[in-house]
């Protein structure tokens, strides 16, 4: 099975050059033949890049340490779980995975558009198989998984601690999906600019593919905002790193897409800029890449330094070359007649909106860059940290929350001084109304109070809507609130599905301003030692340790230490924090020791723990603890879940689905593609 | 191995930090500690409290490569025996008298700028500062002259739309001169 997954790597990137080649050729020569050939070959070479996934795999969990991937990160007495997950813990795993996803999105690309679309199709599957081309060979070439050790060792070095943990079983593949889904946009894209077909029937085709990528990067980010935050022990859930900045980057640019795409739809505006939306997109996920694979920009989880930087420059490079010769070419092809009646409606309001989304992008990334722009000019090396990025983008996302509050009380087309005074009034009630009572209550801080005044604007805004739409159904229908909340999200879920995504956004920002009232305690005890603190709520907390313990585990040897805590008195539930020495199959030590944090959550605020270490001497040893008290951590995560919820209601189908067309056979007659061209 | 061996090993390996192979990770680099010491001043009395201090170290990058600030790192990344070398140093110096911006100057010289956390609001580095809220404003006034073009042409289409037939001549010289206010071919976004 190993053997035959090394060789169908091989014949997976013959099938995509094939698919590639005569799908060109067929959009070119309006060969449909060509077109199905090439057709097949995506499907074939999504097959052979499954059998080579399931080589690896099978190395994998037989541990078969012949392999180097095997031997570098796995061991025997690794659970199954990440033996599994280690498929993409490393570079060249990661590499294949990648494959996978992006032969199986264009597999379905070309399945779903098998009777649509057809004169885009030759050349969505070129771009699509020429992209999948790249990466088999680079995979095959400069990162294969399945390069050979000449001696193999009796176990592996196992997979690094902080990757053994659920979330990072399924953080790197949601960010994958993610990231790969852009590709077929970009493809679209290309497509559309070839073809010089324009109109909305390449967006209308992309639409929903950029959906994916934005649900599966905002799954993937708050995946790894959580892995930060449980396993790194800092106890917070960003810090600018270069590999956390280049997943936000596609996924701003995809939400203005998002956005900017329903002006297109309604007013027929703003071709160019959609354009150039999609490729910026891909072309930042491909940087983004580059970014962690290359070592270029130091970073605290880059891959280690290897040469697929540089394919991945070059992609690059070649990426942006080709799409701007299109756009650049098409420039006739993709101007519009816009107008717009007036600077008070929606369509200037989402314009607003995409500006500040590619301003925080923008910033974001010459953040990321500046180090490098720096040291050129300068010959200096300099540190672009956690303050730099919190100094520019804090007041950009202010902005932006604020926006996404303005957006849906003005009118398509033209909003009235009345309408506006109706519409607004609640809302500005509401925000200054939150603003006022928490000043009140003696909150100081001016980001925290400016974000909690603007969250409560855009929930009064978010609830406004609501009620309007609950009632109007009610009326209409005489339906009861349940099923008219049900209706009214079903039969408008574009609508609807997006006023959950803003809410969920809006509750994570205000829990993410929560840290502004962090408090931190180190302390020093000993089993049964206790000591007292002051939560940002006012309560008082006493710690008791449980004294330190240890045992031995699957893979590893662990010291922790426990806290009874007392809230007000009341006994809560133990807090305990290890630290941990993994091994191998011989009790070698494989890695440095870690540390898992402790964690006890609420919905106030999460008590977080890490044990710093025990000093040697004693049989009753001091625990070095930290302990901070994290206010409203948890609507992080529910602000995420809420975002993906929003964005799975968005992009469920519909019932009214478009009718397919008669067959690709009978658009790609040449009377058909010389009209569109 | 033991309780009392592993946390005696534990801590070798806290205080020793062998190198050890890592995936994903940038690598621990051990030899980057430079000592930072500067004579204390005459009569000295630490500046600082405990707050500012840790603030300060908030200010410090680890250099071990974890891109943690000294604060963070010393207290979350227990294997690290760069962060706590540098901790002892800001100690030193604070017990030393010195302030916090001769804190970050000593250290500035001894590792270079890339020790601060952030660059210093100085030169150059004002363009990374200032850059993205000035192509925030110049995209913000760029949008809103082609908002108020668009406008224009709105209102001066909907304008020949309701003249009067009559009073306007043909159909065909309306036509015309409605494609000429709108600037069909244009650049329009």
């Amino acid at each position: 099975m190993i053997l035959l997954g090394e060789l169908s790597l091989w014949v997976a990137l013959l099938m995509a050059t094939w698919s590639g080649l005569v799908s060109f050729a067929g959009g070119a020569l309006r060969r449909p033949d060509l077109v199905a050939s090439g057709e097949r070959a995506t499907y074939a070479a999504f097959g052979f890049v499954v059998l080579s996934s399931l080589g690896l795999w099978t190395a994998l969990l037989q541990s078969d340490f012949s392999l180097s991937y095997v031997a570098q990160y796995t061991s025997l007495n690794l659970p199954t779980v990440y033996k599994f997950s280690a498929f993409w813990g490393g570079q060249a795993g990661s590499m294949l995975f990648w494959c996978l996803i992006l032969s199986m999105y264009g597999a379905i690309a070309v399945f779903a558009n098998r009777s649509q679309h057809r004169v885009l199709m030759p050349w969505v599957t070129g771009t699509m198989a020429t992209t999948l081309v790249f990466f088999l060979v680079t995979t095959a070439i400069a990162s294969n998984p399945f390069e050979r050790l000449p001696f193999p060792p009796p176990d592996g070095r196992g997979l690094n601690p902080q990757l053994q943990i659920p979330a990072m079983a399924i953080h790197p593949p949601n960010l994958y999906l993610g990231y790969v889904a852009t590709t077929v946009p970009f493809a679209f894209a290309i497509a559309a600019l070839i073809t010089r077909r324009l109109d909305a029937e390449w967006l209308g085709a992309v639409r929903k593919w950029a959906l994916v990528s934005w649900f599966f990067l905002t799954i993937g980010i708050v995946l790894g905002m959580w892995w930060a935050y449980v396993e790194l022990g800092w106890g917070g859930v960003w810090m600018w790193d270069p590999v956390e900045n280049a997943s936000l980057l596609p996924w701003l640019t995809g939400t203005a897409f998002l956005h900017s795409i329903m002006i297109q739809e309604k007013r027929g505006m703003l071709r160019k800029w959609n354009v150039t939306l999609v490729v910026s997109t891909f072309l930042l996920a491909i940087l983004g890449t580059f970014i962690t694979r290359s070592g270029v920009i130091q970073s605290v989880h880059s891959f280690a330094q290897s040469g697929v930087g540089n394919w991945f420059l070059v992609a690059l490079v070649i990426a942006f070359v080709v799409s701007a010769v299109l756009v650049s070419t098409r420039l006739k092809d993709l101007e519009t007649p816009a107008q717009l009646e007036s600077m008070l409606s929606r369509e200037a309001a989402f314009l607003y909106n995409n500006l500040v989304l590619i301003g925080i992008a923008f910033s974001v990334l010459w953040g990321t860059l500046f180090p490098i722009l720096s040291e050129w000019v300068r010959g200096e090396k300099i540190t672009v940290g956690a303050p730099f990025f919190n100094a520019v983008n804090i007041p950009l996302a202010l902005l932006l929350m604020a926006l996404t509050g303005v957006g849906p009380l003005i009118a398509w087309r033209r909003a009235s001084p009345k309408n506006l005074q109706r519409q607004f009034t609640m809302p500005l009630f509401g925000g200054l109304a939150t603003g006022a009572v928490l000043l009140a209550l003696g909150m100081r801080d001016v980001y925290a109070l400016v974000c909690y005044t603007i969250g409560g604007f855009v929930i009064t805004t978010i609830s406004q809507e609501f009620v309007k739409g609950l009632g109007a159904r009610r009326t209409i229908h005489g339906e009861s609130w349940p099923v008219a909340a049900l209706r009214l999200i079903g039969r408008n879920r574009r609508r609807y599905g997006g006023y959950i995504v803003h809410f969920g956004v809006v509750v994570m920002f205000a829990a993410l301003a929560g840290a502004a009232f962090k408090k931190e305690f180190d302390v020093q005890l000993k089993a049964g030692e206790s000591f007292t603190a002051t939560d940002p709520w006012g309560d008082e907390w006493k710690f008791t340790s449980q004294g330190v313990s240890y045992f031995e585990a699957l893979n590893r040897k662990v010291l922790a230490v426990a806290l009874r805590p007392e809230k007000n008195g009341v006994v809560q539930p133990l807090i305990r924090s290890e630290k941990r020495q993994h091994v191998d199959a011989f009790d070698r030590n494989t890695f440095e020791p870690s540390t898992e944090v402790g964690i006890l959550e609420t919905a106030g605020q999460d008590v977080y723990m890490v044990f710093a270490g025990a000093p040697p001497g004693s049989d009753d040893p001091v625990a070095e603890i930290r302990v901070t008290f994290n206010p409203l951590m948890v609507w992080v995560w529910w602000g995420g879940i809420i975002m993906a919820l929003g964005g799975l209601i968005v992009m469920w189908p519909q019932a009214d689905r478009i009718t397919r067309e008669s067959g690709y056979a009978a658009e790609m007659k040449p009377q058909a593609v010389g009209a569109a061209s | 191995m033991r309780r009392r061996e592993f946390i005696a090993a534990s801590s070798f390996m806290m205080m020793q930090a062998v190198e050890q192979p890592v995936q994903n990770f940038a690598p621990m680099d051990q030899g980057a500690y430079r000592p930072v010491k500067l004579t204390a001043k005459a009569g000295a009395t630490p500046q600082l409290t405990i707050e500012a201090r840790d603030a300060l170290e908030h200010r410090l990058k680890c250099m071990c490569g974890c891109s943690l600030d000294i604060y963070t790192c010393r207290t979350t990344d227990f294997t690290c025996p760069l962060s706590p070398a540098m901790h002892r140093d800001v100690v030193g110096l604070i017990d030393g008298g010195h302030t916090a911006d001769e804190i970050l100057d000593a250290f500035t010289a001894v590792y270079g700028e890339q020790v601060l956390m952030a660059p210093k609001k100085t030169g150059f580095n004002w363009a990374g500062y200032v850059m993205p809220f000035v192509a925030l404003a110049t995209g913000a006034a760029g949008l809103t002259l082609l908002l108020k073009r668009w406008t224009a042409r709105a209102a001066a289409v909907a304008a020949v739309s309701t003249l009067p037939v009559a009073a306007g001549g043909t159909d065909d010289e309306l036509a015309r001169l409605a494609a000429a206010v709108r600037d069909d071919g244009g650049e329009d976004e």
